[in-house]
């Protein structure tokens, strides 16, 4: 991992702080991964993948087509928001009715396919992505952080507020809740549900393509790139029950920071395994992660 | 009178919500004791406490006589006690048999000899098979043993849950609302079967039931609950003219 | 309607029984054939084994209804047993694959007591959270010698040393072991009781099925064949590293191969296993490099297959081979 200047030794709020701008990465993964299943009971193992290709064809409009670098961001959030919806159309929508580990198995076909898609057309080396802020670390709140840091929180966050906003507000948003809480019902008050279901593939596109670029400078692209990242967002997502958005976020920023401080007070190796020890004991203790939605006992 | 299975002055709440007020029953060993009450009375509470699926906040139940409040699910069937389920609780991709074999399955013995196939687990597989095959031929399912349940009609879907309690060799029944959903054909045919259990095996029923008809001909004692708490009890004759009972259901009526 | 259905399906088992003796039958004769190279066989040895992990997967996610993507983790604890055993004791293959059989069948027992409340994505998430943790044990703890691995000794058999070969035999035997154990144990109560808690746990418990004896015993079972297959791994290379075991891919791919070849039949496994190992073989003999082409030909074939027989390419062939049957107008015998 490039980190954006060099430290002697780890101090905890710049262990904190930057835990917090790669947590909220990790964020957009797990908010992505929790509104996909809770619309489509979909475990989405491609998710990662979607980022991933989103880092690439950032990549390629920045040094083949000599795209700024929003332009490149904007066009990959097109790219995604596409490859989402044809992943719905083409894949899973055949496979709609199935139970859930069909639909999760298919995901994994998706996601192998991608991986192949892109080690053919982009080559399975990794490749830097250019930086576009000044790698001069600047002082926030007595800690040192680089403006990418600064940057991609403000991103998440802003993301985060037009979630909100859509969610609450706006027409599409508050069916997608209905669908969420009681599909059934939903379709019976006249809900589209199919086109919600689009607009959560789409969602999941729009998130991954942020996810994918605004780490890309962070962790070089490739095809391999995004797979810790999908799995600490899934563990994230678990902390939120695989439910709540909130609850997702939360688990997110806690990974980013638990696993900044663990590599750096017990070692870079131990890095990987905090997010895995974190939810072995979360789920041990509540199956549900932590703001999942109990099932009431129904006899 | 034997009681068989009784509770004393169970009390289930629900956050805010009392389901069950001091309820007080006894099941007479023997007999066909019913269950009533309007919607929301908490019947299906009081019978997953009965049927140990739901833990009660106070009060006591007694399996003859033996105290069972914490006792695990899973026990009740090694202590006699089967249930069916309200909403039938079938294994749907499974055959008939496959079905009413897992009801036996307190009956089979050390589990490492069962599931290597050694020689006296293989004899005591004849055996329940044989018995399975018996008890479905009871319940006339002879000709659908090999049939995923699924595919069954509603009617036999429920006589193969009332199978699989009779698989487990039990001294006493719980039923809950065994004729839910039943047209008069299949909840004449259920009837007769409840009764046949009862004199024919001996084993003692405990039902729920809406089934007004159903529970005045087949019950030889019922009990009324209304809002949670005890309303009345009584013969089937006795309760159809209790005052309250029928104000509880007809809400209040002119006289 | 029942009578046929009997019918058929009696035959169907003779059928089953048929082809696994046919296929046993073939196998053994395998080596010798004229025509077969020595890398053939050991191509054949990676798909027992492959499908030896598979029926471990297919006794815990298809029989028992809990989806585990962190088998690799029982892999890995067969694999090591047995290293360790065979460098520290000197132990042959045969000891080594009990005492990897045993240690797995702990580790399952005790993470299926930690996992006592999970289910379906849930359960999906902590096993491959498991897989992960064994990784890092196995990295970090000094006797396993992480990346630099332990080297075993050549295989040896009660005191015979045994080629390629002889391990082929060795693997084969230990997969009509596997295979008898899983098909008397998916006919058995216990085999019952698994069935009835991935069904309907309600019922199971109202039926007497204790949920915590039988996820527990479902788990130690299923780990000790996948454990098994890991004893075998290790001694296929004579090497274990944490390189290989660490990886957490044969996780995904023994759920794959279960998923594909139908997870609660005993057929599965096969097919799966077959299709997972061979694929990349497969396609080897037909593209020069297949890298990527690879992964496009699995991820394709993947969905193709959930599709279009979404309960398992076995359960599918037995459907189509129905249909076949009533469109060719053949009499119900």
């Amino acid at each position: 991992m490039r980190s954006f200047g060099e430290w002697e030794s780890p101090v905890f709020g710049q262990l904190l702080i930057s835990g917090l701008a790669t947590g909220s990465l990790y964020a957009l993964t797990a908010v992505a991964v929790v509104v996909v299943f809770r619309n489509t009971r979909t475990i989405n193992l491609a998710q990662g993948d979607f980022s991933m290709i989103g880092a690439f064809v950032a990549l390629v409009l920045i040094k083949s087509f000599a795209f700024n670098y929003y332009f490149a961001l904007a066009g990959s959030v097109v790219f995604c928001i596409g490859l989402g919806i044809l992943a719905e159309r083409v894949v899973m929508r055949q496979i709609a009715d199935s139970d859930w580990l069909t639909l999760f198995t298919a995901t994994l076909g998706m996601y192998y396919i991608l991986h192949g898609v892109a080690g053919h057309f982009w080559g399975r080396d990794t490749k830097a992505f250019p930086l576009t802020f000044d790698p001069t670390p600047i002082n926030v709140f007595g800690g040192i952080i680089s403006q990418g840091h600064v940057v991609n929180m403000a991103w998440a966050a802003a993301i985060g507020l037009v979630l909100f906003i859509f969610f609450k507000y706006t027409k599409q948003g508050i069916a997608m809740r209905a669908v969420t809480d009681d599909p059934e019902t939903a379709a019976l008050m006249g809900i589209p549900v199919r086109f919600i279901v689009l607009l959560t593939w789409g969602m999941a596109g729009f998130l991954a393509a942020f996810a994918g670029v605004l780490i890309a400078p962070i962790i070089y692209v490739s095809p391999e790139m995004m797979d810790e990242v999908l799995i600490k967002g899934y563990v994230a997502a678990v902390f939120g029950g695989l439910y709540s958005i909130p609850g997702a976020i939360i688990g997110a920023l806690l990974i980013g920071i638990c696993e900044n401080l663990a590599g750096g007070y017990l070692g870079s190796h131990f890095k990987t395994v905090t997010a895995f020890a974190m939810i072995v004991l979360l789920l041990a203790f509540r199956p549900h992660g932590l703001f999942g939605i109990q099932k009431r006992r129904e006899v | 009178m034997t009681s068989h299975l009784r509770c004393d002055e169970v009390t289930v709440r629900f956050g805010g919500v009392v389901a069950c007020n001091k309820i007080s029953l006894d099941v007479e060993e023997g007999k066909i004791i019913g269950l009533i009450g309007p919607n929301g009375a908490g019947k299906t509470t009081l019978f997953n406490v009965l049927s140990r699926f739901q833990d009660c906040d106070d009060g006591h139940v007694y399996y003859r006589d033996q105290q069972i409040d914490a006792k695990n699910t899973h026990d009740m069937i090694n202590l006699g006690m089967a249930r069916t389920f309200q909403n039938i609780n079938l294994f749907g991709e499974q055959t008939t048999l496959e079905n009413i074999l897992i009801g036996a399955h307190h009956l089979i013995g050390n589990p490492y000899s069962n599931m290597l196939w050694l020689p006296s687990a293989r004899r005591n597989e004849r055996e329940l098979t044989d018995r399975a095959v018996e008890i479905a031929e009871m319940l006339n399912l002879g000709d659908e043993l090999d049939n995923p349940v699924k595919n069954l009609p509603y009617g036999h879907q429920k006589r193969v849950e009332m199978a699989r309690a009779l698989a487990a060799k039990p001294e006493m029944i719980l039923l809950d609302e065994p004729v839910a959903g039943c047209n008069d054909e299949e909840t004449a045919e259920l009837k007769e079967i409840v009764k046949r259990i009862n004199s024919e095996l001996g084993i003692t029923i405990f039902l729920v039931e809406h089934d007004m008809a159903m529970v005045m001909t087949v019950c030889d004692y019922i009990y009324v609950i209304n809002f949670g708490a005890n309303l009345a009890q009584g013969t089937p004759s006795e309760i159809q003219s209790n005052r309250d009972v029928i104000k509880a259901y007809l809400g209040e009526d002119d006289e | 309607m029942a009578d046929i259905n009997a019918a058929f399906k009696a035959k169907m088992v003779q059928r089953k029984w048929a082809a696994m003796g046919v296929l046993f039958l073939a196998a053994v004769i395998f080596p010798m054939a004229p025509g077969v190279e020595s890398w053939m066989a050991s191509e054949a040895t990676l798909i027992i084994m492959y499908i030896m992990a598979a029926q471990g997967v297919s006794i815990l996610t298809g029989y028992t209804g809990l989806v585990t993507v962190g088998h690799g983790g029982f892999l890995a604890v067969g694999a090591y047993a047995s290293a360790l055993s065979t460098k520290y004791l000197g132990t042959d293959l045969i000891t080594g694959m009990f005492v990897g059989a045993a240690m797995s069948a702990f580790v399952g027992w005790a993470l299926g007591l930690v996992f006592l409340r999970l289910s379906g994505a849930f359960m999906a998430i902590g096993t491959l959270g498991f897989a992960f943790f064994v990784g890092t044990v196995v990295n970090n703890v000094p006797i396993f010698e992480g990346r630099e691995g332990i080297s075993l000794p050549k295989n040896h058999v009660i005191g015979f040393e045994i080629g390629d070969i002889g391990f082929y035999y060795t693997a084969l035997a230990a997969l009509g072991v596997t295979t008898l154990f899983v098909s008397l144990l998916v006919r058995s109560g216990v085999g019952r009781a698994f069935m009835a808690l991935r069904d309907s746990e309600k019922a199971a418990e109202a039926s007497g099925v204790n949920r915590v004896f039988y996820r527990t015993l479902a788990f130690s079972l299923s780990a000790a064949v996948t454990g098994v297959a890991g004893v075998l791994f290790a001694h296929y290379v004579n090497y274990v590293s944490s390189e290989v075991f660490a990886d957490i891919w044969y996780s995904v791919d023994f759920l794959v191969a279960t998923v594909v070849g139908g997870s609660a039949v005993l057929l599965g496994p096969f097919v799966g296993g077959l299709f997972v190992a061979f694929l990349p073989t497969f396609i080897e003999l037909f593209v020069d490099q297949p890298g990527d082409l690879a992964f496009i030909i699995k991820g394709g074939a993947l969905i193709f297959v959930l599709i279009v027989a979404p309960a398992g390419v076995v359960v599918g062939l037995v459907q189509l081979f129905r249909w076949l049957r009533g469109k060719l107008g053949g009499d119900t015998q």
